[in-house]
């Protein structure tokens, strides 16, 4: 457990982690103010339930994978919501890499998003699990091909935010990088905030539409 | 829906270009933005335009009126102040209206789609006359009298028989969703589509000649540059390198495109030679560097967040050292210039408006917009009005305010979000 912490700090600097944890911490302060926003049951046991809802389109986003870390934070132990650190994870070990695995709902791979904190493109500590995963799936199979799609909020001007969001992208490739995926396998794009999921225009959406997809050519 | 997304198709199209000629001039003239609401000024110079019998729809008197209200410099005195007014060339003692206007203006239209205009002085009955030749767009011969009369009063050229483009977007937050390249007339008329993707088309910048657009589209799932021929249609590939193709603007001189590529890893500030492809860097650094704009011919404004936030900075357009010009507010971006006016998004993460300020004086400004989601202004080539776009009603629409602030216009589309608008420069034809 320990190791796979400590390799995680590694392959990020400290600086990229703390700050967004603090980010994350402050952002998720102002989110639980706000008891009208339909509450996901997150259980941080589970991590893959846990991804799946902060993958999913209609599931929270931010939310509950920042509320784990908050919990875990103020526990002092942040290294238990990842996935790979839980019992009963789908991803405990190299089995459950398979290309079987991207279709299949429970498993971690079939979460394909990672979510950013506002004008920002280092990735959330939450995160880095998932895109550890896909990114030992690449590794485990070369001919494997996807594609990084990055996504910016409505906020800032238009253009500025087509490079943001290709800085997500690459964010996202840099970790996987380290984790043995080929640069051949992994194209980046950046799409700025032109193609939103959600078309509201507050917190919330804003929170869903600042993402980057991975998006793998057959699968 | 002519030019979509095929490149093959626009190669084999350029053989064609008489037959797209037609098919351009032919299908659309009908669409336009609605104006939803309009201010003016109400301490303007004050101007009676005598109606002018026509059959187009709001008349050359009506276009004439509308054109000098969205200046912000003039009012439009009531018609009925000035009963019974002698018609075109009739006698007419001016002075005598000294108290209701400055100027009054006279037409006549020539039966031929042609204008006759004159333009008298309330304060010694001088008269300056005006023959404007017919235009196969019929609304064209009354802006060009409207920017003779700018001109005449202000001493500034007029800048309304101008043209916009924008993008579109059909259908957002769905699988249907549309992008399309528009062309309008400066007042929303005369809606053209120049091109349609299912891909995002954004960042339309125009030649000087006023006969091209480039920008940047996503049609083949990656990005890149493309010039289009409003007229003809023929199209091309000027920037398909690996990474962002982005934010094209075109040079003064019509030579050079600045642009923001990330082929190195990193998006910075090129210029491409439009003829020879021949390509340039201009900023190098591990920010971002973007939205590039022309500030004369030699020099270079854009958006860069090497200081932590995105500010504006200035840099040779041979490159060199960059110089920031922005220090106040959190985020300055989106800059564009004309007529020694920069106009740009200032703002924060929870607002952007657009400021105006003098391009190389001091950092004062003045704000121009107060939506919460303003984005992309573009002014028109004399400086004296600025479209941008912002969120109203859940809808991002066409908004028009002049240098001074005082006149605004909202202008709709039935079909949907219009993003990134771009005032063309003074037409040549």
């Amino acid at each position: 457990m320990k190791t796979a912490m400590r390799n995680t700090m590694k392959s990020v600097n400290t600086k990229r982690i703390l700050l967004p944890i603090l980010l994350s911490t402050f952002v998720l302060g102002a989110c639980s103010q706000n008891q009208n926003e339909p509450d996901v049951n997150v259980s941080t046991k589970d991590g893959s339930k846990t991804t799946a809802n902060a993958g999913s389109k209609n599931g929270t986003v931010g939310k509950g994978g920042a509320s784990s870390v908050t919990s875990n934070s103020t526990k002092g132990n942040r290294s238990n919501y990842l996935p790979n650190n839980n019992a009963n994870s789908n991803v405990s070990d190299g089995r459950d890499l398979t290309l079987a695995g991207l279709k299949d709902p429970n498993n971690l791979l079939s979460q394909r998003v990672i979510y950013f904190d506002y004008n920002q493109s280092s990735i959330r500590p939450e995160y880095m699990v998932l895109i550890n995963t896909h990114a030992k799936l690449a590794a485990k199979f070369p001919q494997l091909q996807m594609r990084l799609e990055g996504h910016a909020d409505e906020r800032g001007s238009r253009e500025y935010n087509v490079a943001l969001s290709e800085q997500r992208a690459n964010s996202v490739r840099r970790i996987m990088g380290t984790q043995g995926a080929r640069s051949q396998q992994i194209r980046t794009i950046g799409y700025g905030e032109e193609l939103p999921i959600v078309k509201g225009h507050d917190q919330k959406s804003w929170q869903k539409n600042r993402r980057v997809e991975i998006k793998y050519d057959n699968y | 829906m002519i030019f979509t997304t095929n490149i093959i198709a626009i190669r084999k199209s350029i053989r064609n270009i008489s037959l797209l000629f037609f098919v351009l001039f032919s299908s659309s003239l009908s669409a336009e933005l609605q104006l939803s609401i309009s201010k003016s000024a109400n301490d303007g110079i004050p101007i009676y335009i005598a109606n002018i019998a026509a059959t187009i729809p709001g008349g050359h008197s009506g276009i004439i009126e509308a054109d000098l209200k969205r200046s912000g410099r003039f009012t439009i005195v009531d018609r009925a102040k000035i009963p019974n007014i002698a018609p075109f060339g009739g006698t007419l003692n001016a002075v005598a209206y000294q108290d209701i206007a400055d100027y009054i203006v006279r037409g006549k239209d020539d039966g031929n789609g042609g204008l006759s205009i004159e333009l008298i002085s309330t304060s010694d009955n001088a008269k300056t006359n005006y023959q404007i030749t017919a235009n196969t767009n019929p609304r064209r011969p009354a802006h060009k009298a409207a920017d003779q009369i700018f001109e005449k009063i202000t001493h500034e050229k007029g800048a309304f028989d101008t043209r916009l483009a924008y993008v579109t977007v059909i259908n957002n937050a769905s699988s249907k969703r549309m992008f399309k390249l528009f062309v309008s007339d400066a007042d929303g008329y005369n809606e053209q589509e120049i091109m349609s993707s299912r891909e995002p088309i954004t960042s339309p910048t125009w030649s000087p000649k006023g006969n091209e657009l480039a920008y940047t589209s996503f049609e083949l799932n990656r990005s890149g540059i493309y010039i289009q021929n409003i007229f003809t249609g023929a199209k091309r590939l000027i920037s398909g390198r690996k990474g962002s193709n982005n934010a094209p603007a075109w040079s003064p001189d019509g030579s050079k495109l600045a642009v923001s590529l990330s082929f190195t890893g990193n998006p910075e500030i090129y210029t491409i030679n439009v003829s020879s492809g021949a390509l340039k860097q201009i900023t190098k650094s591990r920010a971002i560097d973007t939205e590039p704009t022309w500030n004369g011919t030699n020099s270079i404004i854009f958006t860069s967040n090497r200081g932590g936030k995105p500010q504006l900075y200035r840099v040779s357009a041979s490159g060199g050292v960059a110089q920031r010009l922005t220090f106040s507010g959190k985020y300055n971006s989106a800059a564009d210039v004309a007529n020694n006016k920069m106009t740009f998004i200032t703002g924060n993460s929870g607002a952007f408006h657009v400021a105006i300020k003098s391009v190389n004086g001091g950092s004062g400004k003045d704000m121009l917009s107060n939506g919460r989601m303003d984005e992309t202004p573009t002014l028109a080539p004399n400086g004296t009005m600025v479209a941008y776009t912002t969120l109203r009603g859940g809808q991002n629409t066409l908004a028009v305010v002049s240098d001074n602030g005082k006149a605004k216009q909202f202008l709709k589309s039935a079909l949907g979000d219009i993003r990134y608008p771009a005032w063309s420069p003074y037409l040549h034809r």
